[in-house]
């Protein structure tokens, strides 16, 4: 990957996730870069069933396929991961 | 020690991705979703009313073990295969074989692997992973869903083997013993689609292959009336999600493999026609994953009213139909 995500793009992944979950209360700065989405050290604390829901609105937006469940949990694994991959994706497409 | 060469990789589904890994190993150059298609993996089969289960279920792929077979007979690959009575003569094999730089595949109980986040340890009596080295008390493990090699006790290990309840590990260990220099991949692949398309389309038992599918839409407006209350409804609906995408289907239940398989297989044998059934399955997959994330979401919130029952079951024909019609077109592109 030679391509840095921008904090734009990862701006755009916080509110597609708030956005698909319908989650309010919370900025896109609140949630952290780095930290797990789904151990509950972030400020949100999502589960299996946001996991799939978000695989799906990342894959309408972004018009690409997760299709396995190994590669779709070490993308959403924190917003940094998935900024990552599409970046990567989008490398893959020039 | 550890097999020094042994190569670990990721991989969609335990079984498929244990058997391409030590066939990869032992130099045959295949991949999973290879593997998965030549044993023809793909399969779908609803269980309402079985003594060995306690609430209905299904599954989308051949049995355990049925993979090992198909592809021993399309390939020429031999696989030694044992179980064991007690847990010290299944250490015992075991260790001789890792001192032999023998990497071997163990059935085991998910519950009692100690690398898996205790949160997403439950009872999965057939899950399969490689032994690849042992140092001390601890044996060295490549688990397809980890990232990297991970660490085992031995007792954890033999607790893992020897779990009791419904399709038991028994101790039971795999590995190639043969692996031929070559093999008609046109055959193979030929064979192992027929047989998928034979068995979703041809078997002349109402909880199988497309029949099973339909036999789900039907029976899943019951379901209701079979649960105890309202939380264990929602656990088994929210298990329509889990069968079709956590337990290493490669998403979709097993359709988004297959069709990476159909893909390289198009490619192999120079048939263009696959590529676009793989294209087909694709999408046919995607209606899958929906159909999961409506499950998981009406199980989530508790919203199981008869009319959700009724959209599931509408959901559940339309991927029946959507197969039959693509399985018979499959059958005719390979003929």
């Amino acid at each position: 990957m030679n391509q840095v995500p921008t904090e734009e793009l990862r701006t755009e992944i916080k509110n597609l996730i708030m956005e698909t979950l319908g989650i309010t209360g919370i900025r896109p700065e609140d949630i952290d870069n780095g930290k797990p989405l789904f151990s509950g050290e972030n400020v949100l604390t999502l589960d299996s069933v946001d996991a799939l829901e978000i695989i799906m609105a990342i894959q309408r937006k972004y018009n690409l396929r997760i299709a396995d469940q190994n590669l779709a949990r070490q993308v959403i694994g924190s917003i940094n991961s998935i900024a990552d991959f599409l970046v990567s994706e989008q490398e893959k497409k020039l | 020690m550890i097999i020094g060469n042994y190569h670990h990789k990721m991989a969609a589904h335990c079984e498929s991705g244990s058997i391409t890994s030590l066939l990869n190993h032992a130099g045959m150059k295949i991949t999973e979703p290879m593997v998965f298609g030549i044993s023809s993996g793909i399969f779908f089969a609803y269980f309402h009313k079985m003594k060995s289960f306690a609430f209905p279920t299904f599954i989308v792929r051949n049995k355990p073990g049925q993979m090992r077979k198909n592809l021993e007979k399309r390939t020429g690959v031999k696989f030694y295969s044992k179980d064991f009575k007690t847990p010290e003569a299944g250490q015992t094999a075991l260790d001789l074989l890792i001192s032999k730089g023998v990497p071997t595949a163990v059935q085991v109980d998910m519950f009692y692997l100690d690398y898996v986040p205790s949160w997403e340890r439950v009872h999965i009596n057939v899950h399969f992973l490689v032994v690849i080295g042992k140092e001390g008390d601890v044996y060295k493990v490549s688990d397809s869903y980890f990232p990297n090699p991970v660490d085992l006790p031995v007792s954890s290990m033999n607790k893992a083997r020897f779990a009791q309840g419904s399709m038991s590990p028994k101790g039971f260990i795999f590995y190639p013993e043969f692996v031929p220099r070559s093999f008609d991949y046109e055959k193979a692949i030929r064979r192992g689609i027929k047989k998928a398309c034979f068995y979703m389309l041809n078997l002349p038992i109402p909880f199988l292959g497309i029949k099973g599918i339909r036999m789900f839409a039907k029976k899943i407006n019951d379901w209701p009336s079979l649960a105890r209350d309202t939380e264990h409804l929602s656990h088994e609906v929210m298990k329509i999600n889990i069968l079709l995408e956590d337990q290493g289907t490669g998403g979709a239940g097993f359709r988004f493999m297959y069709a990476t398989f159909l893909q390289q297989a198009s490619e192999i044998i120079g048939n263009p026609g696959l590529k676009d059934m793989a294209r087909e399955l694709m999408e046919i997959g995607d209606g899958w994953r929906e159909l999961s994330l409506f499950a998981a979401r009406i199980g989530k919130n508790r919203d199981l009213g008869p009319e959700k029952f009724r959209q599931l079951s509408t959901l559940l024909y339309g991927r029946a139909d959507k197969e039959e019609e693509f399985f018979k077109r499959l059958s005719k592109t390979i003929k």
